[in-house]
């Protein structure tokens, strides 16, 4: 290393140092907000129509596009530097990996209780009501988990 | 320098004279307070986080001594509940946390970069307070009842605990903000604040390391905080997320625990690797072997860190799938960190190694973290773990990476870069005597623990079988020796503070960039921009005034003038 | 922008070099703050995945005892705020100074206007007792409306993790609505320094900054709207 008089000194930026924007114009500005509104319709429609298992997926997929055109153009990630994108997307990744790891314990709980023949609840000495196993025995299947009836909703605290 | 470049120069009100420092170029407590720059702020980082290590250590030696006898000995089964949370809590948001990142690498990371300060130096300062406010919360949580839920307010021990864990958490939670301000303005001064020539294949890999912890700190602890502000609104407001009778999942917020609290043990260790290699290239003279390696390694440390989390939740009711994932990415954490050692080995194989303190401190900290690290992997294992689980061999584990890993690191940082946050040195023979007090008590006290935890001493108890007790006492032993080890330093540095011998530029003639700048440096750092012309490892091609004292002409001159004068 | 002896301008701080440099680091500065707000937010998505496939019944009462209605104009509101904000940076960054505070303050206006409807929603839940957590206690009409919605989706009963639904329901509005009033004071502050003429075509990235933060607030929202008003 060397110290040199530098009065001036290199950046990575070549330019002479001033701040260059890209100054959109208004009229993209309006077309995205009328995109925005035209997908709040969409969204709005689909839930309107009934799409069964499709509903989570239309509104995640609706929400998606949305936030990429925000992103997009109204944060100008369009025109931005590279890492300024990784950044983001590292973040929407980071979120996607704690909801999946997450919902990989919290959706199979259990499951192995199956084969090992299931847990028995101290209370009643029958296969528990929330495990697999006492979800099999009891007729149903693997799945959404049965609602209490409106009576004992506010009685004991039991598992839906 | 041109006519117009010095004129500009002097009517540069920030113009500051070459021979200042950044230690008394401003007096008063005010200064203090008000000051942006990053090294006096490293300075105040440093004095809170060994203020909170004290309080944290003292915890420490009455745990220990309460653990002398089984059943009672100096205090009832609650008070060391309390005492062992406080333990836990203090060294890991108070002290462990803030440690490298805040104090040491503040001070040394923009003068690495050859950068005047960091990106946003005040928020720097902000950061500082923002702590300062969090430790005032922690320390108001001890006075309003008992904390005794563990470092890892686990539900439901913290929802049915007192207020003091409102208290805590919420303290926890501004400490975080801290961490992350800390993180964003690391981020943002390496990649815009790099001095001309710095390019990133020159970074220091000090640097490296700190950047990737940056990386964790922006990404992992805002986790920490929505966690925390959801246990304060489950208590406040009874929102029952957490509260299995209102539906609620005690097991999703040790997910969002250590969803924080894995990447965290990587917030800790990483910056402790990062002095390491520093101070291996400086002590071996040697350029560091596989400089990318190690680079990547610390950002892949960083990014498979989140990927291993359920490893703390084997035996909490997770899903046996979720089990089986995060077992088998536990494994992968090894090679990154297989691929550090092996390249400090190379880098010592056959340089000239000379034994000073900090380099004994960092060789401790390559033998002591190996072990951290192999008994991770008995952890890791399914089977194994569920007999070690919440035992001794776990507490044993996470000293050993914490304080033989990140603990040992720091000492070696600290007595690395004393003499150029100082500007003095210390005597060298009480450092090596100090040393070998820590490194010897310290290994007496865990070494113990991972044979306690083997046969089945479960932790966090105030109580044990008899038979545990020779094991227990000769734990205890060691933390003793270990205080006296922390005494001796304390002394030693108190020592050089007051009477110290001058320290030159570049007391361990080390080809690294900070040493250059003036003893305490100016405080802009450099009071010349220096050019970056080659790596800071690069002793093949560093002159000999660079590495035996210092090239910062212009500070030469000022000297030069004062001694004609 | 006046410069001073230096030969920089005046908003540059010392520790830079130029503007360039500065500009980018504050743009990088902020796309972290904003990583780490997305990270934050993620805990209240994951807890909602997680309880949303546990209790699909509840998921579905609870979202029809919300007033789509009323979810859907805040979105426009906020879809509307989110350019008048970009507005408000081009209107800066072309040195217009007077649009640049009006559409501050429009910014501001439509946030208020988010802020309201929110404060009738909240207000009704409160008086028909769709309380978070351990506090749910549907009473009167508040009953009738859970019946006649479990009727209409088909489910049987009144399903006991309703309560859990609306402490998610008020934990992730209401976290979100603290982000809308920081943004609303945070524009306050733009819009007093715009008129003090500080921003100008050379500078405004104060403005830039603030509405990155806006937007990223209105993208919350966007996936907030349909998660909680709009299941099927
Ligand atoms: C090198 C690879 C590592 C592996 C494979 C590993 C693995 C593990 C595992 C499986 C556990 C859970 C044990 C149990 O509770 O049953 C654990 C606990 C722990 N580890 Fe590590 N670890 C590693 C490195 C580290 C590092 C570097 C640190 C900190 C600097 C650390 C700090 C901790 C802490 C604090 C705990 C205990 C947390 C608690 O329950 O209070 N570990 N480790
Ligand atoms: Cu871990």
């Amino acid at each position: 290393m060397t110290t040199e008089s530098t009065a001036s000194h290199s950046h990575s930026s070549p330019d002479d140092g001033e701040v260059v924007s890209h100054i959109a114009s208004t009229r993209r500005h309006v077309i995205v907000l009328l995109g925005l509104l035209m997908f709040t319709a969409l969204t709005v429609g689909a839930y309107n129509i009934n799409l069964g298992d499709w509903n989570l997926a239309a509104a995640v997929i609706i929400s998606t596009c949305k936030s990429a055109l925000v992103v997009w153009f109204f944060m100008e990630l369009k025109d931005d530097v590279a890492f300024n994108r990784v950044i983001f997307l590292g973040a929407v990744i980071f979120m996607g990996l704690f909801m999946a790891y997450t919902m990989n314990d919290t959706r199979y709980r259990n499951i192995v209780d199956a084969y090992n023949g299931g847990r028995i609840d101290p209370r009643t000495g029958e296969l528990a009501n929330g495990t697999a196993a006492g979800i099999v025995a009891q007729g149903g299947e693997l799945g959404p988990l049965p609602t209490l009836p409106a009576g004992e909703a506010d009685g004991e605290p039991a598992q839906e | 320098m041109t006519v117009e470049a010095e004129a500009a120069i002097h009517a540069d009100p920030h113009h500051i004279p070459a021979d200042a420092d950044y230690l008394t170029y401003e007096r008063g407590w005010k200064s203090w307070l008000t000051t942006v720059d990053h090294k006096r702020i490293g300075v105040m980082y440093l004095i809170s986080i060994l203020l909170a290590f004290f309080a944290g250590g003292v915890f420490a030696l009455i745990l220990r001594t309460e653990l002398l006898t089984p059943g009672r000995t100096i205090m009832e089964a609650d008070t060391y509940n309390e005492m062992f949370t406080l333990h836990g809590a203090i060294m890991v948001f108070l002290f462990i946390i803030p440690s490298i990142p805040a104090a040491i690498g503040n001070f040394v990371l923009p003068i690495m970069l050859g950068a005047k300060d960091v990106a946003f130096p005040k928020l720097n300062l902000a950061s500082l307070y923002i702590y300062w406010v969090g430790a005032i919360f922690t320390l108001v949580a001890i006075t309003q009842g008992h904390i005794d839920t563990g470092w890892t307010f686990y539900t439901p021990y913290s929802t049915r605990a007192d207020n003091s864990a409102i208290w805590m958490t919420i303290g926890v939670f501004i400490l975080g903000f801290s961490s992350i301000l800390t993180g964003l303005n690391f981020i943002a001064t390496v990649h815009t604040m790099r001095g001309p020539g710095m390019h990133w294949r020159r970074l220091p890999l000090f640097i490296w390391g700190t950047y990737a912890t940056a990386v964790i700190q922006v990404l992992a602890t805002p986790v920490l905080a929505i966690t925390l502000a959801l246990l304060a609104m489950e208590k406040i407001v009874g929102v029952g997320v957490f509260d299995p009778a209102l539906g609620g999942d005690p097991v999703l917020f040790q997910h969002f625990f250590w969803f924080y609290s894995h990447p965290a043990v990587y917030i800790m260790i990483l910056p402790g690797m990062a002095i390491v290699n520093e101070v291996i290239a400086t002590f071996s003279r040697r350029k560091i072997f596989g400089y990318m390696f190690i680079a990547m390694s610390s950002v892949a440390l960083a990014l498979l860190g989140f990927l291993v989390w359920g490893h703390h939740m084997f035996v909490s009711g997770q899903s046996e799938y979720a089990t089986m994932v995060f077992s088998a990415l536990t494994f992968l954490v090894a090679i990154p960190s297989g691929v550090k050692i092996f390249n400090w080995l190379a880098t010592l194989y056959q340089g000239s190694i000379s034994l000073e303190s900090p380099m004994l401190y960092s060789l401790a900290f390559i033998a002591l973290f190996t072990i951290g690290g192999l008994t991770g992997l008995f952890l890791g294992t399914l089977s194994t773990d569920i007999h070690l689980h919440d035992t001794y061999f776990v507490v044993a584990h996470f000293h050993y990476v914490m304080v033989g890993g990140t603990v040992f690191g720091f000492l070696s940082g600290l007595h690395y870069w004393w003499p150029k946050i100082t500007g003095r040195l210390y005597d060298e023979r009480w450092a090596r005597v100090a040393f070998s007090l820590v490194f010897i008590g310290f290994n007496v006290t865990f070494l113990s623990q991972f044979v306690l935890g083997s046969r089945g001493m479960p932790r966090r108890y105030y109580s044990y079988l008899d038979q545990f007790q020779p094991l227990h006492m000769t734990s205890s032993g060691g933390a003793y020796v270990l205080g006296v080890g922390f005494l001796v330093m304390a002394v030693m540095f108190a020592k050089s503070l007051k009477s110290g011998e001058k320290a030159g530029r570049n007391p361990w003639g080390s080809a690294g960039y900070e040493w250059q700048t003036s003893p305490r440096p100016h405080p802009h750092n450099f009071a010349e921009q220096p050019v970056f012309t080659r790596g800071p490892y690069d002793y093949h091609l560093a002159s000999e005034r660079e590495l035996f004292t210092g090239t910062d002409a212009e500070w030469d001159t000022h000297v030069a003038k004062k001694a004609e004068a | 922008m006046s410069t001073d002896a230096h030969g920089n301008s005046k908003f540059l701080q010392h520790h830079y070099d130029t503007p360039a440099q500065q500009f980018g680091a504050a743009k990088l500065g902020m796309w972290l703050f904003l990583a780490q707000e997305l990270l934050f937010f993620s805990g209240l998505f994951v807890a909602y995945g997680v309880y949303r496939s546990w209790y699909p019944d509840a998921w579905v009462v609870g979202s029809h005892l919300l007033d789509y209605r009323m979810g859907t104009a805040n979105t426009c509101v906020l879809l509307l705020s989110s350019f008048t904000a970009v507005m408000a940076v081009r209107s800066a960054q072309t040195g217009n100074q007077k649009a640049t505070g009006n559409f501050l303050l429009a910014t501001i206006f439509l946030a208020g206007c988010f802020m309201v409807v929110k404060y009738f929603e909240y207000h009704h839940k409160f008086e028909v007792g769709y309380l978070p957590g351990q506090h749910f206690a549907p009473h009167g009409e508040g009953l009738v409306e859970i019946v006649a919605a479990a009727r209409e989706t088909g489910v049987n009963g009144v399903p006991f993790h309703l309560r859990t639904f609306f402490g998610l329901y008020f934990v992730m509005t209401g976290i979100h609505g603290l982000h809308v009033l920081v943004g609303m004071f945070v524009m306050g502050w733009m819009w007093n320094r715009n008129r003090k003429g500080e921003f100008s075509k050379r500078y405004s990235t104060p403005v830039e900054m603030t509405a990155l933060y806006w937007h990223l607030v209105d993208i919350i929202w966007i996936f907030l709207f349909p998660l909680l008003y709009l299941i099927d």
